[in-house]
Order: structure tokens, then C-alpha cells, then sequence
């Protein structure tokens, strides 16, 4: 991401941060300036995603690197930072035995909430939450769906500025799914908080984020608005023309487009290289002797993008 | 509620010393084991051993007219009044006796107050919070510490305050502080090793049925192989392979008459022992204590 002069108010400014559990590199050397507002952390399973937000929540070590979060040193003020912080983890979580309520409570004396504040807290965040009719349910008779919510009231009860949501909505049903990302929605509406989303499932960070981070063995593949993120990939475009195929697509080949034909004649989607004009598909045209009567920028979507980035990024051979 | 509940609310509360987050561990734990009826079973049958000392005290303080003999046979059998013999008063005798009960009580919960953070992985949750692996270490060995004063401390004070309230109060109460002392202290040796024991134990094999296997396994078969062991050499040092008798033996130091003995050796040795394997348990502890699972 693009850093900007002057920024004091970064939400994550880290630096060169690097983890290894022993011999295998979990995260190699990753920077990141985001601001506030709502991050999509995005990769595939084992790119380093909850790593890093275990790094950024100060409650794993970096190897290497520095930087801070809400301007707090990642390796130094991490018991304040926890403090500022509500974090969901990906799986597990649950107390055995517990009510909901007295989870959350419990989650809000962990944060360093006095216990009858905490407890009327956890009552209030429940019912925000959805949940205030099932908060005297023992913790087991919670559906998956249910889990999820309690364990983001429990984050959210000390009203922290930054969320940490650590895959949210993996394995909830569609409903289930829905439901939670209304719900996260609503509350980022509201209350302007921060959040970081790490996932692997698009279309959450495609609803909820502004901004994305790309994960991808370690590294950062790509980090920017989703804008940003679409304008550096807009390289792909639906051609249609009048006139006999091979030349055509001889042509283009040799101005080193790739090309995907189409199924029928007459058609075909490319990719062009950089830098590229859309008035030089008119001069290869005008060479081979078609008509081009159709040309329109391909719609990117993040999952496609995603599958773009991190093939870019294969090591050879893979 | 009488609240907005659709709408967010905020909190500017101050945040407390984490410190304050070990003892909502402590509840917390307490909390879940109450919650499980087979550990009030378990409990009752602590208690019924209170029950039977608590009896035999009111009825020979209480009932003069008794034949002499029960009288004799009953203090022979509690002590009560042995404050200077060697620490073997009744007190002791029956923090002994309730061994079984605080065996079994924690082969249960280990893995319901320390197994199940790591069998369901909740330790992220605990740790993400802010308290450091201490806090949560700290949490977790009062509560099992609780746990086992709730059957031999707690019982044996109140036996205490009971045997005197029935003869003669403040002078036995002043008379024999010491004991009372050596009961807490006792009680704290059996509490601390115990726990610490129990925590590494269940954090490193988190299901019920591994961890009452090792843990009857080191009390009842480590505690046969040192008598075993004892009666082929006729040698005492053998008994401090045995967990129950280095926790008692350390236990006794508390007794200044145990300190001057000549059996005092074994108090020290045992004292060494223990603190060395309590060290190593905490360490393996505090290592295994993490937010992070690596999977490779």
C-alpha cells in the first residue's frame, strides 16, 4: 500500500515482519500501512493470516520486523494493545459448561472489566448481538451459527476500537453466514469501528471491506483499496469481431496478448500486456483485415483477482 | 432489560490490573465443577469422612458418661490434643485420609478445568485477552487448589475451631495455634504440589481418561514400587518415590517436632524433591501454555 506523508493515524504501520516456526515461514517480511476503516485479510489456508493477527494482537512474537497497531509498538505495549483490541478466534473458544452470558462476562474480566460491569455489559452486547433470549444457554447447546455471535459479543464487550476476526463465518451455513455479516455490517455502520477481516471466503471481504490485503505463502502479495486493487488488474477484455479468425488472433499473439478463445467464432477474451492501449486492438485489426464490433473491459471480482495474484506469485514449476 | 438493545452502546470504563482476570479464572473453574454432579458425589464422600470425625469429636467432648474405652480408643484414633507429636495429630491424620477423595476429585477435573482449554482450543480466547500465560497459570492452580483445600484445609480448621468450642475454647484455640498453622501450612504443600501436578499433567494430556490413568498410575503404583522397594532393602529413602509420602513428609516440616526429630532428613530431602519437581512441571508449563498451535 501507498504510504502517505504526514499519516500518524495508521490503523496497522508494520514493518518487515517475519515469523518461523522452525524450519517452515509462516510470514516473510511483510509490510503494511492500512488506515481505519474496514480490512479484508485475505489468503488461502497456511498463507499467514492468523499469524499475523496474532503478531498484530501482541500474543505471538515477531522474528523479525516492528511497527504498531493503533500506534502501539506490536512488541512492546501488547497488554494495552489487548486493551483496544476485541479478537475472534478462528475455531475453539468456548468455556465448557459456561451460560452464554457468563462467557461473555467472563471475556469482559479477562479485557480487565470490573465484574459487575462486565456482567451488565455481556447483557447488553447479547441482546445487540441477537442473543439475549438464548444467554442462560449453556455454551454446548448453541448452534454453530449462535457460537460465532457469542464469540463476537465476547470481542466486542469492552467496546474496543479495532475488531480482530479471525475466519468468522467459516463453517456457518448460508443463513447462518448471512446473518453474521448483516449483523457485522450493521455494527461497522454504526459504531465506525475498525475492523480486520482475515478469511479465505470472498465474497465476506467483497461485502464488508474497503480495503484488502492478499496473503499468499508469507507475503504480501497485493495490499490497496478494492478500486486500487481492480485498476491494477483491469488488463482483460471480451473481443468481438467481423471477419476470419486466424489472422486476427495471429496478430495479437504477436503483439504478445494472451488469448482465451471463445466458443464461437469471431470472439475470444485476452489478456494484454503492460503498458497496453485499447486503440492498438484497432491497428491489429485494421493489419488483419477484420472488423472489431465489440470491445469491453472484463469485470473483475476478488475472487478472480485473488486466483490472478497468487498464480502470479507460484514459484516455477508449481 | 430497560435499555435500547437494537442499538450499539458504548463503554468508557477503566480497565482493571489482570491480576483481578486470575481470580474471575478461579470463579470461573469453581463455577464449572459445581456445575457436574458427579463432583458434589465426590464431595459427599469427602464429607462423610468430616462427618464421622465431626461426630466422634461432639460425642466425647460432649457425652462424659461414655465407657471410658470408646473414649480412650477415640482420642487414641484422632489425636486431637497431639499438637507436639511429630505432626501425626488427628488433624493431619485426616487431611491423610481425605488422599482418596482429593485423587479422584482431581482425575475428574483436570480435564474439564485445563484439558478441555487445549482439547477445544480456547487458549487463543484466554490469551487474546489481557492477561500474560502467568495470569492464566496463576487462575488455574487456585482453582485446583481450591478445590483440594475445600476437602482438607477448610474440613480440618473447622474440626479445629469445633474440638476447641467444645472444651476449652480461646486456651485450647491459643494453646495450640501452632497447630492450626501446621494444618494451613500442610494444607498449603498439598494444595501447591498438587495442583501443579495436576495443571502440567492435564495441559499436556488434555482427555479424562490418559489423565486419571497417569495420575493414579503415579500415586497409587509409584506409591506400591517405593514399598516394594522399602521392605526389599529396609531402606527408608525409597519412600520418597512415592508423590503422597514426599508432599506428606514435606508437609510435617511445618511441625517444629517433626523439624527436631530424627526422621527430619527425610522432610528436607523431600522438600528438595519436591520444589525441584515443581520447578520442572512449572517450566513444562509454562511452555506448553501458548496461543499458538504450529501446524505444519
Amino acid at each position: 500500500m501507498q504510504r502517505e506523508a504526514g499519516g500518524d493515524n495508521w490503523l496497522i504501520d508494520i514493518h518487515q515482519v517475519e515469523r518461523r516456526y522452525g524450519n517452515i515461514a509462516a510470514l516473510r517480511g511483510v509490510s503494511l500501512r492500512l488506515r481505519q476503516g474496514t480490512v479484508g485479510l485475505v489468503g488461502n489456508n497456511g498463507a499467514g493470516k492468523s499469524t499475523l493477527n496474532k503478531i498484530l494482537l501482541g500474543i505471538l512474537p515477531a522474528n523479525a520486523g516492528s511497527g504498531t497497531i493503533l500506534g502501539c509498538d506490536i512488541r512492546q505495549s501488547t497488554r494495552d494493545l489487548r486493551g483496544r483490541v476485541g479478537y475472534m478466534s478462528e475455531s475453539g473458544g468456548a468455556v465448557p459448561i459456561l451460560h452464554g452470558v457468563e462467557f461473555v462476562a467472563l471475556s469482559g474480566e479477562l479485557y480487565g472489566m470490573p465484574r459487575r460491569e462486565s456482567l451488565r455489559r455481556a447483557h447488553e452486547v447479547l441482546y445487540y448481538c441477537g442473543l439475549g433470549e438464548l444467554r442462560y444457554r449453556q455454551l454446548e447447546e448453541y448452534s454453530a451459527g449462535n457460537i460465532q455471535r457469542l464469540k463476537l459479543a465476547a470481542a466486542l464487550v469492552h467496546d474496543p476500537e479495532l475488531l480482530l476476526l479471525d475466519e468468522p463465518t467459516s463453517g456457518l451455513d448460508p443463513a447462518g453466514r448471512r446473518t453474521f455479516l448483516k449483523l457485522l455490517e450493521d455494527l461497522i455502520e454504526e459504531t465506525g469501528k475498525s475492523v480486520l477481516l482475515s478469511t479465505h471466503l470472498l465474497g465476506d471481504i467483497e461485502r464488508l471491506c474497503e480495503q484488502v490485503v492478499v496473503l499468499h505463502q508469507g507475503q504480501v502479495v497485493r495490499a490497496g483499496t478494492m478500486t486500487e486493487l481492480r485498476n491494477i488488474l483491469h488488463d482483460r477484455f471480451d473481443l468481438r469481431w467481423q471477419g476470419p479468425d486466424e489472422p486476427f488472433l495471429a496478430h495479437l499473439q504477436q503483439a504478445g496478448v494472451e488469448i482465451v478463445p471463445g466458443k464461437l467464432a469471431g470472439q475470444a477474451t485476452v489478456s494484454v500486456p503492460k503498458p497496453w492501449s485499447t486503440v492498438q486492438f484497432f491497428e491489429l485489426a485494421r493489419q488483419a483485415e477484420v472488423v472489431l464490433t465489440g470491445l469491453k473491459m472484463e469485470e473483475e471480482n476478488l475472487e478472480r483477482m485473488f486466483f490472478r495474484m497468487t498464480e502470479q506469485e507460484q514459484p516455477h514449476g508449481t | 432489560m430497560g435499555l435500547d438493545t437494537a442499538r450499539y452502546h458504548g463503554w468508557h470504563g477503566k480497565l482493571r490490573s489482570p491480576v483481578w482476570s486470575s481470580l474471575a479464572l478461579v470463579r470461573v473453574a469453581l463455577l464449572q465443577v459445581f456445575r457436574r454432579k458427579i463432583y458434589w458425589l465426590v464431595l459427599a464422600l469427602g464429607f462423610l469422612r468430616f462427618v464421622v470425625f465431626y461426630v466422634t469429636i461432639y460425642m466425647v467432648t460432649q457425652f462424659t458418661e461414655l465407657p471410658p474405652v470408646f473414649r480412650e480408643f477415640a482420642f487414641r484414633a484422632l489425636d486431637f490434643k497431639a499438637s507436639s507429636e511429630l505432626g501425626d495429630s488427628g488433624y493431619i491424620r485426616f487431611m491423610d485420609g481425605q488422599s482418596v477423595v482429593v485423587m479422584i476429585l482431581l482425575a475428574f477435573s483436570g480435564s474439564l478445568l485445563v484439558g478441555a482449554d487445549f482439547r477445544l482450543g480456547s487458549l487463543p480466547f484466554y490469551l487474546s485477552r489481557r492477561i500474560d500465560r502467568w495470569h492464566y497459570i496463576l487462575g488455574k492452580l487456585l482453582a485446583v487448589s481450591v478445590l483440594v483445600s475445600l476437602v482438607t484445609v477448610v474440613p480440618a480448621l473447622v474440626l479445629f475451631i469445633e474440638y476447641g468450642a467444645f472444651t476449652s475454647s480461646f486456651e485450647y484455640w491459643l494453646d495450640n495455634f501452632d497447630v492450626a498453622l501446621s494444618i494451613v501450612g500442610y494444607g498449603a504443600v498439598i494444595a501447591g504440589s498438587l495442583s501443579i501436578l495436576l495443571v502440567t499433567i492435564s495441559a499436556y494430556l488434555e482427555r479424562m481418561a490418559p489423565i486419571a490413568v497417569v495420575w493414579s498410575s503415579l500415586f497409587i503404583l509409584l506409591g506400591s514400587f517405593s514399598r516394594l522397594l522399602d521392605r526389599i532393602t529396609g531402606y527408608e529413602a525409597w519412600e520418597l518415590l512415592n508423590p503422597w509420602r514426599l508432599i506428606r513428609h514435606t508437609g510435617r516440616l511445618w511441625f517444629p517436632a517433626f523439624r527436631q526429630s530424627e526422621d527430619a532428613w527425610l522432610g528436607w530431602w523431600s522438600l528438595f524433591i519436591l520444589t525441584v519437581v515443581c520447578t520442572a512441571l512449572l517450566l513444562a508449563l509454562f511452555r506448553r501454555v501458548r496461543a499458538v498451535e504450529v501446524v505444519e
